[in-house]
This record gives structure tokens, sequence and C-alpha cells, in this order.
């Protein structure tokens, strides 16, 4: 078992993750498909990825140091500021910023905002294993993977909404079927980039199955199996079922995108794990 | 169900998971090494470059001591600690440092002299 900072880095790194993809998620879908209302949203999850920001950054102070002080010592963190970790916390708070600001700017703001949210998933490059490897195809298929993952997650709370009133079932089925259409690009994407990062990183059947890496690894596809089965039947079954007119796919939608958030929740929580507690394969 | 499926899962990589990073190149004296007698200095070789961020030395379960790293202010390689003599027994020296990467690194080695 991790420490109580390990397992406070692991916390605060789900935490991170959530906010800066929803974040981002929601201002990106919020551009294709035209939504409305989504504002407080993208706020309250740019927020928390703010506070996890600043958290993950001052705890890593505290690794440094193997106890609390290290989470405010000066030099300690102006240590981290001139390492790559330094550049993705700059990132992180530049890109979560403007993403705040843009949705407070009008029309026009939205795409500050989104260009904001990909500030933020690019800050991603810059720590962690992958950038450890110092390859830039590796960066690209990571920048895409999230991007990707991003706006799957984006949709899915604002497509709930417009599922839960029948005066909106029109639209839930005009936005489901339009995210229906770009993800069949998006997902392949998703999942080549996400396959190629884990042949690079892990190698090996043998490291898949024997290390602690592989082997959250193959947790975190089971469950991405897990979403793609949900996703299929609410492209396949209830948006199609709504879109001609039948009101009772709203609720079925409805609790599917409920179901699929968990799962996305563990997603994420796997993936914090991956990202903190496990070495690399060699 | 689902959650404590994963929940025993997540228990299961923290049990197998090791520290992250192994960034140690060779000690001197080398790890668990017995000597006669007590080295004036304590040499500690990484792999790649790192900054330290703090040394402490235990010796016979009972003296800890913070080493003073006021001189160590760049990422290197190579390190040389003074060593005081606190007698016979076993000295554990714990290390944390920043690799240059911003991964932060740690770890501990220990010697006896006789």
């Amino acid at each position: 078992m991790p420490d109580a900072f390990g397992l406070a880095a692991i916390i605060t790194k789900f935490a991170l993750y959530l906010g800066v993809m929803t974040a981002a998620g929601t201002v990106i879908a919020t551009m294709m498909f035209r939504l409305d209302r989504t504002r407080g949203l993208a706020v309250a999850f740019a927020v928390l990825g703010l506070i996890a920001t600043a958290l993950a950054f001052s705890l890593r102070g505290a690794n440094l140091t193997g106890d609390l002080s290290g989470m405010t010592d000066p030099e300690m963190l102006g240590l981290l500021w001139t390492t790559p970790v330094g550049t993705a916390l700059l990132l992180r708070l530049l890109g979560l910023g403007l993403l705040i600001v843009g949705l407070f700017m009008g029309r026009v703001g939205i795409w500050l905002s989104v260009l904001g949210g990909i500030v933020a998933i690019w800050s991603f490059d810059h720590v962690g294993h992958v950038p450890g490897r110092d390859t830039t195809s590796l960066d690209i298929a990571l920048t895409l993977h999230l991007l990707a993952v991003a706006l799957w997650i984006g949709v899915l709370t604002p497509l709930k909404r417009l599922a839960s009133s029948s005066a909106t079932y029109a639209s839930a089925a005009d936005v489901g079927h339009r995210f229906g259409v770009v993800a069949t690009v998006t997902v392949p994407l998703l999942i080549i980039a996400g396959g190629y990062m884990g042949y690079a990183l892990v190698g090996s059947l043998a490291a898949l199955v024997g290390t602690g890496y592989g082997q959250a690894l193959i947790i975190k596809v089971l469950l991405v199996g897990l979403l793609l089965g949900l996703a299929a039947a609410n492209k396949l079954r209830f948006i199609q079922a709504l879109r001609l007119g039948d009101p009772t796919a709203a609720g079925h939608l409805s609790k599917s995108i409920s179901i699929e958030w968990l799962v996305v929740l563990a997603v994420l929580a796997v993936t914090a794990v991956l990202t903190t507690n496990q070495t690399l394969p060699s | 169900m689902m959650k404590n499926i994963l929940l025993a899962g997540l228990a299961a990589f923290w049990a197998t998971s090791a520290l992250a990073h192994s960034p140690l190149d060779s000690t001197t004296p080398a790890n668990e090494a017995v000597v006669t007698q007590m080295p004036t200095e304590v040499l500690i070789d990484f792999k790649g470059s790192i900054r330290l961020t703090r040394v402490s030395i235990t010796h016979a379960d009972t003296h800890r001591m913070d080493m003073d790293l006021g001189e160590q202010t760049a990422f290197m390689q190579e390190f040389a600690l003074p060593m005081h003599d606190m007698g016979a027994g076993t000295y554990v020296v714990e290390w944390r440092g920043l690799g240059d990467d911003g991964h932060a690194l740690n770890g501990t080695f220990s010697f006896t002299v006789e």
C-alpha cells in the first residue's frame, strides 16, 4: 500500500484528470454541437482542475522533503519550477485560466476556452511516463488520445440534461446523433493512440501480464470495453429510438449515461494509479 | 459488486508496485557492505542527474541526523557526502531528490562498520 502521501497524490491526480478533461471536453463539445447552458459545468470542473493542479504541485514538494513542510517550502517548489513539472504547472494554470475567461466573453469566447482546454490537455505531454521516453510520436498520440477522451466525457452531462426533459428530447436525439457521427472517427483514434502508447510503454505480453503497470492497463482496457458497449447501445438503440420519437428511450439514454459516467470515473481512477504509483516495465 | 472488484484490483497493484524508478547506480560503501573502518565520506552514484533534497543517516537504529546539503545546489550524477564517525554498527542512509525530468526520487541503503 502507498503511504499517506502516495494516496494523496493518487486522489489529487484523479481530481486533476477529472477537472481538466471534463472542463476541456465540455467547452469542445459546446463549440462542436452548439450546446447551451454549459458554462456553470465547465467553470466548476475548471476550478476543480485548478485546485488539483496547485495541490499536485505542492504534494511533489512534500515528496522531496518527505514531510508536510515541503508543500510550502519555497526552495523545493522553486526547484520543481525549473523542471518539466514547472512547465506543466504553467500550462495548466494558463490553459484553465483561458478556458474560464473565455466562458465570460460572449460568443467568440468559446474559441478562447477551447484553446485553453487544448493547452491544459497538452500540459500532460510534459510530465509522466510518456515525456520521459522523449519521442514526438508518443506526445502526439497522448494529445490525440486525451482530446478524444475529453470530447467523450464533455458530451455526457449536456446530453443527459437534454434527455431529461421532454421539451428537449429532439435536441438530445440530434446532439446524440451528431456525437455518434464524430465518434466514428474520434473513438477509433482514441483506441489506436491508446494501443500504440500501451505497446510503446509496456512492450511485451509478459510485461503486460506480469507487472503492476501492465495489470492496471488491462483493467483500464476492460473498463473502456464496457464503456464502448454502453456507447454502442446509446448510439444504435436509444438515440435511434429517440430520433423516431419514442419518449421511453430518453429515460434509457439518461440511465445509460449515468452508468457511463461511473465507468469513466473508474477509468480515470485506474489511470491515476497507473501514472502515480506504477513503475514502467523496463 | 463492481466497486469491490475494482478496489481489490487497486489494492493488488499497490501491493505489487515497487518504488517509482530505481535511479541508483552504485554507492561506496556498497549497500549492505561490512567495512572495518568508518569511511570519511559516502559516495552516491546515480544513473542520471539529480538534485539531492534530503539525506538522513541513522546509526544503530538510534541516532538519526539530517545531513547539511547546503553546498549541493546543482543537478549532478555523483555526490560525496562527508560522514561523522558515530562508532561501530549499522548506518542507514535515506535520501530524497529530484530528477531533472521532474520526478521525485528516493531510496535507502545501509552499511555496517565493524
